[in-house]
């Protein structure tokens, strides 16, 4: 058989084009470090409340205080503040000459123009202020003034989510057509993918569903290292295969938190990469409804708790993760340390279910697990739970539900199911934060408190907790609801969950990385970690990876 | 009846086609459990603001008055707003639709050139080697998703040889070209950025291939069977016998005939890229409609999913009227029966 001389001539073509095309392939070697994470990204500070969107806010904005890897806070936009003796005024003395990206300087002004656009739309981080903030006023160019509803002890680690905009610049890109009256729509509609921050980077380019490209803003009012990246690049992927290529590649900084253990094995053996494992403060909690039978009874919860294979879930199910240690991720200042802790023991777990008033009757009660369709590892550690269950004799049904329909059966205490395995994280770096949003009664009827609790006393000591600003006090108090709650056990405290990041190691220095390997603690702040003035980049030590 | 009144009558049945998809996407999208405003929010967004929301999107108001309310705002040119990326649904189609497309043109001009020369090659060596490979590698191709091959790609030729860029549709280092069609391999070539063109045609080569090789090779089983039949047939018989040469009549009496039934498939495979491209285009971090549409469903963006399935049925029945046209002129009996004679 003879191939024709058109159809060679043909293929020597297609082969020369597409050498032509690689030979196009060059390296870049900019001081840039790139990171992938979810979509959406929402990098209006109005809006932004994910993982992502965090990432990204804290990046383009400065904040008046800003959390420290300790978990405390230290001045940021604000030099000094005064705190009034009822706790019910805080005074901000800003700094001068902060200039945002458009080059005009922030004042007071922007300060009350931001909390009011927050609390105005409703939604992002608006919830830690709505409940507080009764009045802000600018009473001059430098000084700010916030006036509480009722004492908030935790109030100055709240503001760590008050992220401070321009608003000149946000009022001249407003568009009539919104929801907000003369306000039009806020600005939210440029905002979505433009900054009007004086954070240490600004929006180069925003591209939806794809990347949002950051360059380093040259008039930021802090010094800045030299070799911090001049760009960072925030890739909307967490495709295993994506993020593997890319790292493999040398095209890729820093990995997501979401991929699976074989990824982090398999990427651990490239050279000059490592993984980072650092407790951000989400936990796994399995809730358990405390108002419907046989879940409502405090000898059948126990028992329950005493089934549990933690250290199965701990190593098999999330390799690196650790049993959570009460109701609160131990990561959080006003954690309590040597709280009493759950462990499996069968025979306790039988003792419990003696006195439970169901005991003689659980083939009358079977139980529904719930597990998120969208998080697939939650089902071995319901199966795990099943099987535990069904040693002391409980049933447990498995139940997959998609996400949207928990959040809605969640909504009233007849249409909850009995046992919900959910991740949870805290809104702000303090114990209270948790504490209030999962037994706190108010979010009952939300995903974070399928509990139903309802407990009048809890709710009191975790008001008196809030309300107190002595920060030694309120630990203290924060300590004896967390004994409170263990001994109500209300759900089963599973685990508290690691995020693991691959890294160049070779040519980044990553602070919040350095610090989780010598096993100290990282930021307690969602997103802070991610903070990209505590990276060091050397493009030239990447070049030299890229040669080998 | 001539052809013109044929193609008005299939337009008219499309129209009542768009409007039944319409009436069922719009229910099936409302009628899945969870509140669309809530999940947008967040949990912890105020009632003020969901309520907000919700009344915007007229979602507290019957069915079918959300219906004409759409319906209304669709002859307006508004297809609503998205929940997910917050912005005008047309905007976002805007965006997305040209990446998509330019995907699926660029597949679909690899699944019909490749698919009708492996189908042509492997007709005119029946029953050799190089017939038998081709087979082969069909068989292979037809199983194997389009994800599958993706990842293997993306491994060889992203990971292992590095030799094509593995995410987006442009190098970071390269300008693109000002938006004229959204499309960038043609974007670039109009304002004459051949660094752009190169670079994007680059970018589309994986996932293109990806997305094409099912597709690819069912065209060249088509063609193949439907060559080797019609060699069978009298009139070739007779060409031979004339002493026609080989050549001609593959390329003149056999070739013809035979991409009929290739051509129809290939409009059904090529509409069907658009939306199948989903686990492609989150492959290679593609922007694309197919990767929205899937995005916007899991978060019951109801706006969303109704205009991006109306697109993709727009696409669909467009491109079924292209292939009958097409189809048409190729073979002379659809045009005789059309025309009564």
């Amino acid at each position: 058989m003879r191939i024709p001389i058109k159809l060679k001539f043909f293929l020597v073509t297609l082969v020369m084009v597409l050498i032509a095309m690689v030979g196009l392939a060059f390296a870049d070697s900019q001081k840039i470090v790139r990171f992938t994470e979810a979509w959406p990204t929402y990098i209006d500070p109005a809006v932004a409340a994910d993982f992502s969107s965090s990432v990204s806010v804290v990046n383009l904005y400065d904040t008046l205080v800003f959390p420290t890897y300790e978990g405390e806070v230290v001045p940021h936009l604000a030099e000094s503040w005064e705190i009034s003796e009822d706790a019910l005024n805080y005074i901000f003395h800003l700094r001068k000459g902060v200039k945002f990206h458009d080059g005009t300087e922030l004042t007071a002004q922007d300060v009350v123009f931001s909390i009011n656009r927050l609390l105005t739309i409703g939604q992002g981080y608006s919830y830690i202020f709505e409940p507080v903030i009764d009045k802000v006023e600018a009473l001059d160019d430098y000084t700010v003034s916030f006036t509480l509803q009722e004492p908030f002890g935790p109030f100055l680690y709240a503001l760590v989510r008050l992220y401070i905009l321009n608003e000149d610049l946000v009022l001249s890109r407003i568009e009539d057509t919104g929801e907000y009256g003369d306000l039009g729509d806020y600005g939210k509609r440029w905002l979505l993918t433009h900054d009007a921050g004086s954070g240490p980077y600004m929006v180069e380019e925003m591209r939806v569903e794809e990347y949002l490209h950051a360059n380093q803003f040259p008039d930021y009012w802090k010094e800045v290292d030299p070799d911090a990246p001049l760009e960072f690049r925030f890739i909307g992927t967490t495709e295993t295969a994506t993020v593997r290529t890319l790292i493999r590649r040398r095209e890729l900084e820093i990995s997501d938190f979401r991929q699976p253990a074989e990824f982090y094995q398999n990427v651990a053996k490239e050279e000059g990469v490592k993984i980072a494992k650092m407790f951000g403060g989400s936990t796994l909690y399995c809730m358990m409804h405390t108002q419907k039978p046989p879940t409502d009874d405090i000898h059948f919860r126990k028992a329950l708790a005493y089934a549990v294979d933690y250290d199965a879930i701990a190593n098999q199910i999330f390799p690196g993760a650790r049993q959570s240690k009460g109701p609160v991720s131990s990561i959080l200042p006003g954690h309590k340390s040597d709280i009493f802790q759950y462990k499996r023991d069968l025979d306790k777990a039988l003792g419990e279910l003696k006195q439970s008033k169901y005991y003689d009757q659980l083939d009358e009660y079977p139980i529904d697990l719930i597990w998120c369709a969208e998080v697939p590892d939650e089902e071995k550690v319901a199966l795990l739970l099943q099987a535990n269950a069904a040693e002391i004799g409980i049933k447990v049904n498995v139940v997959k539900t998609p996400w949207m329909k928990i959040i809605e059966e969640v909504a009233t205490p007849d249409s909850t199911s009995h046992l919900y395995l959910i991740f949870v994280s805290p809104h702000y770096a303090e114990a209270g934060s948790m504490i209030q949003s999962k037994y706190h009664s108010s979010s009952c009827g939300t995903w974070e408190q399928t509990e139903w609790l309802e407990d009048a006393e809890l709710d009191r000591m975790i008001e008196q907790a809030i309300a107190t600003v002595n920060k030694e006090e309120r630990f203290a108090q924060y300590y004896a609801i967390q004994d409170y709650i263990v001994d109500l056990c209300p759900s089963l405290f599973l685990i508290d969950q690691p995020e693991n990041y691959a890294y160049q190691d070779y040519y980044i220095d990553w602070v919040a990385a350095e610090r989780a390997e010598q096993g100290e603690r990282v930021n307690p702040v969602m997103g802070y970690n991610h903070y990209m003035l505590d990276v060091k980049v050397y493009p030239e030590k990447r070049d030299e990876l890229l040669k080998k | 009846m001539n052809f013109s009144r044929y193609l008005i009558r299939r337009l008219g049945y499309s129209i009542f086609v768009l409007i039944g998809l319409s009436i069922l996407v719009f229910m099936i999208a409302r009628l899945v459990p969870g509140d669309p405003a809530r999940a947008a929010l967040g949990p912890r967004a105020s009632e003020e603001a969901v309520e907000q929301l919700r009344s915007r999107l007229h979602l507290d108001q019957p069915i079918y008055v959300q219906y004409f309310y759409w319906l209304k705002s669709l002859f307006q040119g508004d297809l609503g707003e998205s929940l997910f990326t917050r912005r005008p649904v047309i905007e976002d189609i805007k965006e997305f639709l040209p990446a998509t497309l330019e995907l699926a043109i660029f597949a679909g001009i690899l699944m019909a050139f490749f698919g009708i020369l492996f189908g042509v090659i492997s007709a005119r060596y029946s029953n050799t080697w190089v017939d038998n490979l081709i087979r082969v590698f069909a068989y292979l191709g037809i199983a194997t998703p389009a994800f599958v091959v993706a990842i293997i790609l993306l491994l060889i030729f992203g990971m292992y040889f590095e030799v094509f860029p593995t995410i987006g549709r442009l190098s970071a280092w390269i300008d693109a070209p000002p938006k004229i069609t959204g499309l960038l391999t043609i974007d670039s070539l109009l304002t004459g950025n051949f660094a752009a063109f190169f670079d994007a045609l680059k970018h589309l080569l994986l996932p293109a291939i990806s997305l094409s090789l099912g597709g690819l090779f069912q065209e060249a089983r088509i063609t193949r069977s439907s060559m080797i039949e019609n060699s069978k047939k009298d009139y070739t018989y007779s060409m031979r016998a004339y002493g026609v040469p080989e050549r001609v009549v593959i390329s003149k009496y056999l070739f013809k005939p035979s991409i009929i039934p290739t051509i129809s498939i290939l409009g059904l495979d090529f509409a069907s890229l658009m939306g199948n491209a989903f686990l492609v285009e989150l492959l290679f971090n593609w922007p694309g409609l197919s990767r929205y549409g899937i995005n916007v469903m899991l978060r019951k963006d109801v706006e969303a999913i109704v205009a991006v399935i109306m697109v993709l049925g727009v696409v669909f029945t467009v491109v079924n009227i292209i292939v009958d046209i097409i189809v048409a002129y190729l073979d002379p009996r659809i045009r005789l029966v059309e025309k009564g004679e």
